[in-house]
């Protein structure tokens, strides 16, 4: 496994002086499926912001695939590294038409037309946009799809890193799996990293390998899925509830039930193992 | 207790899609009662409870049969201010219905539509902002705000109308855990302290699950299931299949019911849930 | 975002304002008024030394309502900007007239004493205007505006339709910014930016910013209906907002000498013809 993002003792300030990260030290590695959860003013989002250089440290360090984010006229090269997914698609699509919405991103980093075109196809296929949308205007699309195009436009970049803030916020459940499904093809298919910022404790059990805690600008937590979820106290400081399937394991314990159990059917095997079914 | 909305065959089309969004519904809900409504996106919640609360036919554009009642009179010939003085609505999005520039006047906004006097005003802003524990943010501008702040200026806002009957529309969508759980808790004190119907409509059903006194299942635009949580949840399948996530306490349950292990009613109650299966576990151990 | 640390300014649409200042006390109509008397005195006076002595009393405002004086740093590139434009103007477009002087040259351009006397005045009058209004802006709040329009008797639905595009032009703002990020996420680099690529980057911000203001305009509709508000039934209604202002002795003894201020400027102008730039010491810097 390479490194891919190096963060170390990294502080960042808002210009009015609010502190909002307090010293985070973390690595991640290519290939990883990561959740970055934890309560609304955690830092969440300004952490992954700084993970591409959209806010650059006030101390420490950020390194993407091995390029130092507070360096000058760097964007061009980070974009190449880690691709940011805004929550809410409509601040992102600028263009008149889906296609030269993909293409705007390797337009801007320089490339080649053939090489655009192509990147464009392989995106938009990924992304399951078919070639009729291409030519429509993304304001019309519903939501889902909207949301599909502006992945696809950072997909064009193929970063290897994608972060997306809050792929299921407004979705139901069966949209939020959907859009899961869809990353988590990303990862093991086409080996992204994937870093994901999420509340919904049920879908961070189901896919991410790795969550990482965040409270107060610092680091809470970091660990495998089942670790970090085996710990509900230490969580409870970060108003982080374990899912339900996994805070029922852990009340069974007593009777033989394993405590990292991440979902109703893991339970269900579990307790059919401990009653000697 | 008395039926205080009553909805006869309505039917409802917004003139620009293909398909009507609500089929020959009915639906009677009674006086200080808690109703959940769940489906999936699409399926017809929000212009369920936008038909509620007179948005629809007032403030949109469609083909309307059918009617719906409000404590008896027809919603079509209530104006704004008199379907302000029965029911309140909260939207999803925080941001976009905050119109006032401080949280003081967003509460005092409502009340002077409704035509209640200052002194009147005052007393209950004060009231009502003890309730939602608004107390110290009452002259701060929205921007100063955090989402669950907004929402419950939004609920402030309305309960300060006073009205008989509150609708969300996905209040905490948009909120992380700690704003869900005060949204939640507020709306509780308003059914119990306040005796107020509320109707709410939410994606994730574990906490409606367990506040709701009935839940209404929505479903390509028509009701397909209204009972109390332990009849909704006896055919846990169903709802799988229309891309629902019931909670994992009753997904279990109904495994336990299944291998013929539980006998007794759907409990929404993770607690109870957890002492059933601990009895299970013990009733093995003896027979062993 | 819920800090816990106690910030001394705070943020609105327009500027920053400070958390506590003994200006707070006075009412809305009295600190619009003490905007528009201190902007508007100095457009009756052509001695630049008094209208630049108007600006120290600003600054002097400035300090005493606790507005951090780094917040105007922000503004430094306007005041200067309009600095330069005024003096540019004077110099290059100084127009004819027998009894201008010649004092100096530059780049091969005569200097006339009278225009550059005239860019002073201007200037002077223009700084004043700034400062005062960066001033009313720093130490008022959108309600602070809002409610001086009522007391004054702006219709409630004027008033209403102002603050709702105030909010919007604040989430539309908010808007812009996220916009930008997400430019900048799909590499776009400003800094490398041609100024003329920067001007027809602008135009693109128009596709997010209008369909989001488009989906918004439905939801505040639908709020304002649910809210029982419509703009047909405007009977008489409360104004909760104005009764938390009180009208103090302080705020009467303000208005009133505010008033007199500006009506003796004008009285001993045109009876007396004072304060004319003849008697200007700036004529015997500039001779």
């Amino acid at each position: 496994m390479t490194n891919v993002i190096e963060v170390k003792d990294m502080h960042f300030a808002y210009r009015d002086g609010t502190e909002a990260l307090k010293g985070i030290d973390l690595n991640i590695n290519s290939g990883e499926f990561i959740a970055l959860i934890g309560q609304n003013g955690a830092g969440k989002t300004t952490f992954a912001k700084t993970l591409n250089g959209l806010l650059k440290p006030s101390q420490g360090y950020v390194k993407c695939g091995g390029i130092d984010t507070n360096q000058k006229r760097v964007i061009k090269k980070l974009v190449r590294e880690v691709g940011y997914v805004f929550q809410n698609p409509d601040h992102q699509l600028f263009n008149n038409e889906v296609g030269k919405e993909i293409a705007y991103a390797p337009k801007n980093i320089g490339l080649s037309d053939e090489e655009i075109e192509e990147r464009v196809n392989e995106a938009a296929a990924v992304a399951g946009i078919k070639q009729d949308y291409l030519s429509m205007h993304p304001f019309f699309l519903p939501k889902g799809l909207r949301q599909r195009v502006s992945i696809a436009s950072i997909l064009a970049l193929r970063p290897k890193v994608i972060i997306v803030d809050e792929p299921t916020t407004g979705q139901d459940y069966r949209q939020s799996v959907e859009i899961m499904e869809f990353l988590k093809k990303l990862n093991e298919e086409r080996g992204h990293t994937i870093i994901i910022i999420t509340h919904e404790m049920d879908i961070v059990a189901q896919f991410a390998k790795r969550v990482v805690v965040l409270c107060q600008g610092k680091l809470l937590l970091d660990g495998a899925t089942k670790e970090v979820f085996a710990q509900p106290k230490i969580l409870e400081a970060a108003y982080v509830k374990v899912p339900e399937a996994t805070r029922m394991a852990q009340a069974l314990t007593a009777n033989g039930v394993s405590k990292d159990v991440l979902s109703a059917d893991e339970l269900w095997i579990q307790f059919q193992e401990a009653i000697g079914r | 207790m008395g039926k205080i909305i009553e909805i006869n065959h309505l039917t409802w089309q917004y003139t620009d899609t293909e398909k009507p969004a609500l089929v020959d519904v009915n639906l009677d809900i009674e006086d200080n009662m808690f109703i959940g409504v769940c489906g999936p996106n699409e399926s017809g919640k929000t212009t369920l409870v936008s038909c509620i609360k007179g948005l629809i036919p007032h403030n949109f554009i469609g083909s309307y049969t059918g009617e719906v009642r409000l404590f008896g009179k027809n919603i079509r010939d209530l104006r704004a201010k008199e379907l302000a003085e029965y029911v309140g609505f909260v939207f999803a999005d925080p941001e976009a219905q905050f119109t006032s520039m401080s949280v003081e006047e967003e509460l005092a906004f409502g009340m002077e539509n409704i035509g209640l006097g200052s002194d009147e005003i005052r007393e209950r802003i004060d009231w009502v902002a003890k309730i939602t524990n608004l107390e110290n943010l009452l002259d701060k501008s929205p921007y100063d705000l955090s989402g669950g702040q907004k929402q419950r200026v939004a609920i402030a806002s309305v309960l300060a109308m006073q009205p008989k009957i509150v609708i969300l529309d996905e209040p905490t969508s948009m909120l992380d855990p700690m704003g869900k759980d005060s949204v939640f808790n507020i709306c509780a004190r308003m059914k119990e302290e306040l005796n107020m119907t509320i109707i709410m409509v939410e994606h994730t059903m574990d906490r409606l699950a367990r506040l709701s006194d009935r839940l209404i299942l929505v479903h390509n635009g028509k009701i397909e299931r209204y009972a109390e949580p332990e009849h909704f949840f006896e055919n846990v399948d169903e709802l799988v299949e229309m891309g629902l996530n019931p909670p994992a306490s009753i997904v279990f349950l109904d495994q336990l019911k299944r291998a013929g292990l539980y006998e007794g009613p759907m409990t929404t109650s993770v607690e109870e849930t957890i002492e059933i299966a601990q009895s299970i576990c013990a009733r093995k151990e003896s027979v062993q | 975002m819920e800090s816990v640390q106690t910030k001394k300014m705070m943020k609105t649409l327009l500027a920053l304002i400070p958390v506590e200042s003994p200006l707070y006390s006075f009412h809305p109509v009295s600190r619009l008024l003490l905007f528009v008397i201190t902007g508007f005195i100095p457009l009756f006076i052509n001695m630049p030394e008094l209208n630049f002595m108007f600006a120290v009393v600003v600054l002097l405002l400035f300090i005493y309502s606790k507005v951090a004086l780094s917040s105007l740093k922000m503004y430094l590139p306007v005041i200067l900007c309009a600095g330069i434009f005024t003096f540019l103007t004077f110099i290059f477009f100084p127009g004819k007239d027998p009894d201008y002087k010649v004092i100096g040259h530059v780049f091969g351009l005569a200097l006339y004493d009278q225009p550059i006397m005239n860019a002073f005045i201007a200037y002077s009058k223009i700084l004043a205007l700034l400062l005062s209004s960066i001033f009313y802006f720093s130490t008022n709040r959108e309600r602070d505006i809002l409610a001086a329009l009522r007391t004054l008797k702006m219709p409630f639905v004027a008033s209403y339709v102002l603050g709702l595009s105030l909010r919007s032009a604040g989430m539309f703002l908010e808007d812009l910014h996220t916009v930008r990020e997400a430019e900048q996420a799909r590499g776009l680099d400003y800094a490398a930016m041609k100024f003329t690529d920067k001007v027809k980057l602008y135009s693109m911000y128009i596709i997010p910013l209008i369909s989001l203001a488009l989906r918004r305009s439905d939801e505040i509709s639908n709020a304002l209906f649910v809210k029982g508000y419509s703009l047909k039934s405007s009977g008489k209604r409360a104004d909760y907002i104005l009764t938390k202002y009180r009208f103090s002795a302080s705020d009467v003894a303000t208005c009133v000498v505010l008033i007199l201020l500006l009506v003796l400027i004008v009285y001993f102008k045109y009876r007396y013809q004072w304060f004319g730039s003849d008697h200007s010491l700036f004529q015997y810097v500039i001779k």
